[in-house]
Formats: C-alpha cells, sequence, structure tokens
C-alpha cells in the first residue's frame, strides 16, 4: 500500500512540473547553501589549521604581557621586562629546546641609490631552522655571528629585488640607519601569511640588533620549539614557571603553543558554523513553507478526491500519510538536487577564494559526508514538518463536504 | 431489517440560520429491496442518503445498520463501515484522474488492505460484470460518461457491500446510458443486492420496487410496487 501511495505521489508531483519544480527550488536553495555553508567554514578552518603548522610544528610562542598601571605600580622595581638573557637562561636550563629570541626595529636600509623603509628583525640562528624558512643563496647567520655582534644581514627575497635588482647581493655593503652591513645571504620565496609578507623580511643577528639600535637587551618575542610533540603542555608549563621565577615570581608572560591557537581556530570556526548554519536553515525553513505553501493549494484542489477517498474507506490515517509522502518526496527529492548543486556551488567558491584571496592559492572547500547527512535529514524533517498541517487539515476533512466541494 | 432509522432529524446551522433538511424520519428496509428516494431539489434526499452512508451523523434520532448502532459509533468505525458495508454511486462519478480504470476500483480493496494481487482480481471481476473487462488500463478522461459511471459501480460493489447507495446515478447521463446503468441496477437487484437510489425522474422511479418521497425533510410517500400504495401517517 505504501509504494502504491508513493507511486501516487510522484505521478502527482509529475502532473505539474512545474509547480513541483518551483516548489523544490526553496528547499534545493536550502540544502545546496548548508552544504556549500559548511564545506566554505571547513574548508576555511582546514586552510587555517595548515597556515598555523606551516609555522614550522612544535612551536610555544613567548611575549609580554600588557600590564595595566596599577600592576606597573605594584611591581615597580622588580625584574620585569622580557630580555635577551631569559633567553640564554632557557637554552641553559633546557637544552633540548631551541630558542629564537626576536627583537623588532624600523630603520631605513640604503643600499647606493636604492632604498627601503620598514622593518628588521633581529633574531638567532634558530629562527631559521625553527620557522622552516632557510636561505635560498648564501647563508643564515651562525653562532659566531651572535658573539661577534656581527654586522651581517639575511634579505628576505623581495628586499633583494628592490634593493639590487637582477645582481647577485650576496657580500654586497648596505647601511642600515647609520651602520654598514654585508649581505650573506637572501632568503627563499615563502609568500604571506597573516598579513605578513615574509619575502619583504631583513634578518641581522639579534646581539647586534641589540648593541648598536637598542642599546638594552629587551626582546620582543621568542619562538621556541620542543623536539618531542608529545611534551608540549608539560614545556610550556615549565617554561612559564621558570619564566616567572626569573621576573622576581610576576606573572608578566605569556607562553602559548600552536594547541592553543589551533583552540581559538576552533572557537572562531565554531562561531562561523553557528552563523552560517543559521543563514542556511532560515533558508530551508522558507523551503519548507514554500511546500506548506503548495501543499494548502494541494488539499484545497483535491478536497473532491479526499472526499472520495474518505468515502470508500480511507482512514484518517491513510490520508495524513498519502499528503505527508507527497510533501516528503518533494523534499527528498529537492534535497538530492540541492545536494548537487551545494558540492557545484562550494567547489566554485572554494575556486574563487583560491584565486582572489591573498594567501588563499590553498583554499579549498571540504565537503564532508556528515554535512550532507545532516543537511539531507534536515529536508526530509522539513518536507514532513512543514507537509503536516497541511496533511492534518485534509486528513479532518468531513467527507460529505468534501464530496459536494466546488 | 438492514436500515432502520427512528426519529432522524438533520439541522444545519450556516451563521444565524437554521435549515431543517430532515424532519422527524422514520423508515425501514429490508434486506434485497430496490427503495428510490424522489422529492424536489432541497427536499432532503441527500441529507438522508449521507446520513444512511454513515457519511455524516443526524442531529439526533437512531439509525441501525446490519444491527450496528451507527450514531452510537465514532468515525473511525464509521470510515470501516462505509468501506466494508456501502457502496456508493455519485451522479459525478467522482472517479479519480491520472489513474485507470482498474486503479479506481481498487481503491476500497485498497483501504481494506487486500492484497495487491487480490485487488487487482478483484477489481477485474467486478469490471467484467459490468461489462468493462477491456477498458481495464483507460483513464477515466478516455471514456464516456455510461462507461465512467460503470467503473463506478464496479468500484462501490469492489468489497461486497451489503448496501449500494446511488445519487441521481443517472442525471449526467444521455437516456441510454442511463438506462444501460438502470439495467445493471435491475440485475443487481434480482441477484439480492439491496440498493437505495435517489432520483427526480418518476419515469426512474417506477423502475425501483419501493419509492420514497420526501419533501422539506419529510416523507410524504412510501410506495411499493407488491402491494400499490402504502399511505402513511402524515400531518401536512
Ligand atoms: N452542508 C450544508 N450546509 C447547510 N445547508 C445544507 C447543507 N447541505 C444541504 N443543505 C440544505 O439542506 C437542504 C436539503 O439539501 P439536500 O439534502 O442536498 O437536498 P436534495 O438532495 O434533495 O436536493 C437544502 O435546503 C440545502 O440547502
Ligand atoms: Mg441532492
Amino acid at each position: 500500500m505504501l509504494g502504491a501511495i508513493f507511486r501516487d505521489a510522484l505521478k502527482n508531483l509529475s502532473g505539474n512540473l512545474l509547480r513541483s519544480g518551483l516548489t523544490m527550488l526553496g528547499v534545493i536553495i536550502g540544502v545546496a547553501s548548508v552544504i556549500a555553508m559548511m564545506a566554505i567554514v571547513e574548508g576555511g578552518q582546514v586552510w587555517l589549521v595548515s597556515s598555523i603548522e606551516r609555522l614550522g610544528t612544535n612551536l610555544l610562542f613567548v611575549w609580554k604581557k600588557r600590564l595595566t598601571m596599577e600592576e606597573k605600580r605594584m611591581f615597580a622595581g622588580r625584574n620585569l621586562k622580557l630580555r635577551y638573557d631569559d633567553a640564554l637562561a632557557i637554552r641553559e636550563r633546557f637544552p633540548d629546546l631551541k630558542v629564537a629570541p626576536i627583537i623588532e626595529i624600523d630603520a631605513q636600509v640604503k643600499a647606493g641609490e636604492r632604498n627601503y623603509s620598514g622593518r628588521i628583525t633581529g633574531t638567532s640562528p634558530e629562527f631559521s631552522d625553527i620557522r622552516n624558512f632557510h636561505p635560498a643563496l648564501g647563508r643564515f647567520f651562525q653562532t659566531t655571528d651572535i658573539h661577534t655582534w656581527n654586522r651581517s644581514v639575511v634579505l628576505g627575497k623581495t628586499i633583494a629585488e628592490v634593493l639590487y635588482g637582477s645582481q647577485s647581493a650576496i657580500g654586497q655593503q648596505l647601511k642600515i640607519g647609520e651602520h654598514r652591513f654585508t649581505v650573506i645571504g637572501v632568503m627563499e620565496p615563502k609568500g604571506e601569511i597573516y598579513g605578513q609578507d615574509r619575502d619583504e623580511m631583513v634578518f641581522i643577528p639579534i646581539t647586534t640588533a641589540l648593541r648598536f639600535f637598542k642599546g638594552n637587551d629587551k626582546i620582543r618575542s621568542m619562538i621556541i620549539h620542543v623536539p618531542n610533540r608529545n611534551q608540549m603542555e608539560e614545556v610550556t608549563h615549565k617554561l612559564h614557571q621558570f619564566l616567572i621565577q626569573r621576573h622576581d615570581g610576576v606573572d608578566d608572560i605569556r607562553v602559548r603553543n600552536q594547541g592553543d591557537f589551533l583552540g581559538a581556530v576552533d572557537q572562531t570556526i565554531w562561531t562561523f558554523r553557528i552563523v552560517l548554519g543559521g543563514i542556511a536553515i532560515v533558508a530551508l525553513l522558507v523551503g519548507g513553507i514554500g511546500i506548506m505553501n503548495i501543499m494548502l493549494v494541494t488539499v484545497t484542489e483535491r478536497t473532491r478526491e479526499i472526499g472520495l477517498r474518505k468515502a470508500v474507506g480511507a482512514k484518517r490515517k491513510d490520508i495524513l500519510q498519502q499528503f505527508l509522502i507527497e510533501s516528503t518526496t518533494i523534499s527528498v527529492i529537492g534535497g538530492c538536487f540541492g545536494v548537487i548543486l551545494g558540492i557545484f556551488a562550494a567547489y566554485g567558491f572554494g575556486n574563487f577564494v583560491a584565486q582572489s584571496m591573498p594567501g588563499g592559492g590553498d583554499w579549498g572547500a571540504v565537503i564532508k559526508p556528515t554535512a550532507i547527512v545532516i543537511a539531507f535529514v534536515f529536508a526530509v524533517a522539513v518536507g514532513i514538518g512543514f507537509g503536516l498541517f497541511p496533511a492534518m487539515k485534509a486528513s479532518k476533512l468531513d467527507p460529505a463536504e468534501a464530496l459536494r466541494y466546488q | 431489517m438492514l436500515i432502520t432509522l427512528s426519529h432522524i432529524n438533520k439541522i444545519y446551522t450556516t451563521g444565524a440560520v437554521e435549515i431543517h433538511a430532515l424532519d422527524d424520519l422514520n423508515i425501514e428496509i429490508e434486506q434485497g429491496e430496490f427503495v428510490a428516494i424522489i422529492g424536489q431539489s432541497g427536499s432532503g434526499k441527500t441529507t438522508l442518503l449521507d446520513i444512511v452512508g454513515c457519511l455524516s451523523h443526524p442531529t439526533n434520532g437512531d439509525y441501525w445498520l446490519n444491527e450496528a448502532h451507527i450514531n452510537k459509533l465514532p468515525d473511525s468505525e464509521l470510515t470501516t463501515i462505509r468501506n466494508q458495508q456501502i457502496g456508493f454511486i455519485f451522479q459525478t462519478f467522482h472517479l479519480l484522474p491520472r489513474k485507470s480504470a482498474l486503479e479506481n476500483v481498487q481503491l476500497p480493496l485498497m483501504y481494506a488492505r487486500a492484497t495487491r494481487t487480490h485487488q487487482q482480481d478483484r477489481a477485474r471481476e467486478v469490471l467484467t460484470m459490468v461489462g468493462l473487462q477491456d477498458r481495464c488500463t483507460h483513464h477515466s478522461n478516455q471514456l464516456s460518461g455510461g462507461q465512467q459511471q460503470r467503473v463506478a459501480i464496479a468500484r462501490a460493489l469492489a468489497n461486497k457491500p451489503a448496501l449500494l447507495l446511488a445519487d441521481e446515478p443517472t442525471g449526467n447521463l444521455d437516456s441510454q446510458s442511463g438506462n444501460e446503468i438502470l439495467s445493471i441496477f435491475e440485475e443487481l437487484h434480482r441477484q439480492g443486492q439491496t440498493i437505495v437510489m435517489i432520483t427526480h425522474d418518476p419515469l426512474i422511479a417506477q423502475r425501483a420496487n419501493r419509492r420514497i418521497t420526501l419533501l422539506d425533510g419529510r416523507m410524504i410517500a412510501d410506495e411499493s410496487t407488491e402491494s400499490r400504495t402504502q399511505p402513511v401517517l402524515q400531518e401536512l
């Protein structure tokens, strides 16, 4: 009997193709937007996670907390700043870790007629390994450069081109501020990450930077590589305690690992999921209202048929079932088309982002089977939910009146 | 007694207006009778047939069909009674469009939860009875009015009902097709089928073996062909 009812439903729907198609359109758009939006969010997550991991793996980040005026007053006289000493002390205390202290200076770089104004990064040789960022020509500086405050400089690819064009930069002399430096390396092209173009970086040894440009030993941050991924949490904690102890018991630094950043990404992604998912579900609900509207029209049009069916023995349940199957058929077929359209839309959008967003080259939509299942289940639920009211209305019709309805 | 109607009233309330469509009707119909209900338009014939056919409840009064106290039963049981014991034939046929003759006749069998093979066998059987064995796969729009009404009769007979109810079955037909339909009724009557048929045509009513005349919801005459006239008490 269910088979017969289902065949009837298909027959009725195909009997009025234009109307069925337009009704399905709402569901198609709803399901497609659920799938496309989920694919885009998942794609965004994959992209964000991979770009965090591309920073290098097993990393810890250390930087100074901003203190309030009150805290500053309270802790006056204690050893607060994050200093180069801290980096050296960490190396001594935790010999397994690779530590790259970092400071940044704004200065002008002059090479003959050409010049460049921007940010100079002072760091240690470990930086290159930790960030997986290596020179393409020449070399990165080494421990001896650190010990001798060597005035050697490594240029990002773009900077080397700006200053020397197609000429070889290696061995060239240039001036940073008032000080003379020798170019010892040019980095490999690396592209942009988080709005920072790594091809525009300029590196000098941290000791040189502190001595010639700062006159003190305050550093901005540290990047630390932990050899064993399983020890991340433990090392994060130990390192934090160690630094607090060095800072006369004041907790004025932050130590974060990639897991913390990934956690933050996760949180952001969830926000997107909820917002975009909400929009998609509204689209689906609007589709459902379309189904309800058409089903109400159908019930009115077929009042006499309903009366006849009841006269020959259709129970309420039979009529309810008949119209529910019809509305669900609309939503299931619409759902199928919606899945297909959603997949196309997701990949289309993925390509668009990959081409138009800076650094979005490896961005792509990620379609999870769960997204398809969720969208489909929602579509069916919408078909049943919004078909219920018209079907109830049909099942409650008085047979005598329905038969004589004009 | 197949049908017992006792002090049946039906009052329609539309807004502030009350229409007394049936006024204290008392009718008994025996198994195997062929009854014609006649009366002017608006006299309450259809209203009476709806009640006898368990499609609607009387406002008050008692109705027994085959020992079942109909006006005491819930709607769900009336549905079963309509399916099992009553066959309807309407002036406008009421066939489902986009369905074949066979599928239309299968409908009451489907709601009786018969198996698919039994549905088809029985549907073919009754279509043969009304002479449409070679029209099984035709859709209703491919059939003439007379043929459509014969499909409707086949549908009404599908579940072997105790009672056949027809509301102006020839009203939409030319006289020749009408005659064919009436011949089928007469044949069914000969085989013992109980039939109640509404008509406003006295000539057609003559072919029944009993005529009940309504006027403004009251019975004003009840005559049998056998015992010519049987006047009823009326306080007109
Ligand atoms: N559903 C209804 N609501 C209100 N009045 C009705 C309804 N059905 C029938 N009537 C009224 O009841 C009376 C009897 O109608 P009906 O039984 O259809 O008469 P007939 O079939 O003899 O022409 C008429 O006056 C009609 O207008
Ligand atoms: Mg009538």
